[in-house]
């Protein structure tokens, strides 16, 4: 292993299981998250060289967020049929324990289904939140926005997530 | 109808806040009806999110992935070995005598100054066609922790960021265009009315004009770690070369 591929190993590998979790909600528990969390570390390293001392998850994590969304244009360009004719069958597929299940609204189904319905800006910035955990200064670095447009974004995408899993009014 | 402190009030909620901005928040959410429905929503969203299930890489893919790592590993380690034996056996070969070091620099003057002039020409293109509106910036902030990640993404290429606004060169965004068949990143500066491009891509061993003009618009290269950058902008000359030593400088820095 060259100096490169073991720097890389050692600082940004570790964050893989970050960004295949990122996908896979970023895409709604669909299966190009495999492809997109690939694309990503192949271009984070490339790239690797000019990366200088700052904090590398949200640096990775920009670029899983990148790929996924000219993935996403690519696919708006290309196929006719629209996003969200497909869900719950893949989504199926992503069964949590069944213990989970018992939390009703922690149940992964249930919530990726009420996240799907969020559009993209407010959904990126809830999941960035809470499923990554990450600060508002980060998540700013990911999604190449102010913090201030951070802050109204996820405000306003915890009250539309709100509404969808109690099922209530939508007059948020 | 939201209280104006419902972002503050998030904020702490968040754990985002100082101690003296937190203390100010507890004492607003005790007195605030609407920022107490907030805190509870809250609460409830984040009991809801606890289940979710966290999504770890299946090993097959680590496996993958690493595999994939690997072979770019390999590529680039071979166009490095290729390169550096022609520099420094056949051009160090050459000028080994005074009169090597004049068959060199015809050489390098014949082979290179054709393809600099394209490149200076698509350069001065480049830079005209960003000024037609059309294409100037693709990420734009004033802020270097977007747009170098947002270069991650969208180029391969990591070109320094840092804003001089307090020299008189204010960062505004950044994009990725296609110069003379070489992907390169820009990073836009404005000095008063002025627009400065600066042009990175990667080092492919070519040497650079130094500086040169073209339609009126000047341009400074030079070689920074193992990027080739660019600066073109109609800007007086004396402040782009003031602009480029910037940029070298806050290289050092990084």
């Amino acid at each position: 292993m060259d100096e490169k591929r073991r720097r890389f190993e050692a600082l940004a590998m570790p964050h893989l299981d970050a960004a295949y979790n990122l996908a896979r909600w970023l895409t709604r528990g669909g299966a190009e998250a495999d492809d997109i969390v690939q694309e990503a570390m192949l271009r984070a390293f490339r790239s690797f060289d000019g990366f200088r001392g700052e904090a590398v998850r949200p640096w990775l994590l920009a670029i899983v967020r990148n790929c996924h969304r000219s993935a996403l244009e690519q696919k708006k360009r290309h196929a006719a049929a629209p996003l969200d004719d497909r869900d719950d069958t893949e989504i199926a597929a992503d069964d949590p324990t069944p213990e989970a299940s018992a939390i009703r609204h922690g149940d992964g189904r249930e919530l990726n289904k009420a996240l799907s319905t969020l559009p993209e800006e407010f959904r990126e910035v809830v999941i960035l939140r809470e499923l990554e955990e990450m600060s508002y200064r980060d998540i700013a670095v990911v999604t190449g926005t102010p913090i201030g447009t951070v802050m109204s974004r996820l405000a306003r995408g915890r009250a539309l997530l709100k509404a969808e899993l109690t099922g209530g009014s939508h007059d948020v | 109808m939201t209280c104006d402190e419902s972002l503050k009030t998030q904020a702490y909620l968040d754990g985002e806040l100082d101690a003296a901005d937190a203390l100010k928040a507890e004492a607003h959410l005790e007195n605030c009806a609407e920022c107490q429905a907030l805190a509870a929503d809250h609460a409830d969203l984040k009991a809801a999110m606890a289940g979710a299930p966290y999504h770890r890489a299946p090993a097959a893919l680590r496996a993958r992935i690493g595999a994939a790592l690997d072979a770019e590993a390999k590529t680039e380690a071979n166009v490095v070995p290729l390169k550096a034996p022609r520099r420094s056996g056949f051009w160090l070969g050459a000028g080994s005598g005074a009169g090597g070091m004049a068959i060199a620099a015809v050489l390098a003057f014949l082979v290179f100054m054709p393809a600099n002039n394209a490149m200076v020409a698509d350069l001065a293109d480049a830079h005209v066609r960003s000024l037609m509106g059309e294409h100037l910036i693709d990420v734009a902030s004033s802020d270097h922790h977007t747009v170098k990640p947002w270069f991650a993404g969208h180029s391969d290429i990591s070109p320094p960021t840092e804003d001089f606004k307090a020299d008189g060169f204010t960062l505004v965004g950044g994009r990725a265009d296609y110069v003379h068949g070489t992907r390169t990143a820009v990073v836009v500066y404005r000095h008063g009315a002025h627009v400065i491009n600066l042009f990175a891509w990667a080092d492919r061993d070519a040497r650079l004009p130094g500086t040169s003009s073209r339609d009126g618009y000047r341009m400074v290269f030079w070689k920074q770690k193992d990027l080739d950058l660019a600066a073109v902008s109609d800007v007086d000359p004396a402040e782009l070369d003031r602009f480029v030593d910037l940029v070298k400088k806050s290289q050092g820095r990084e």
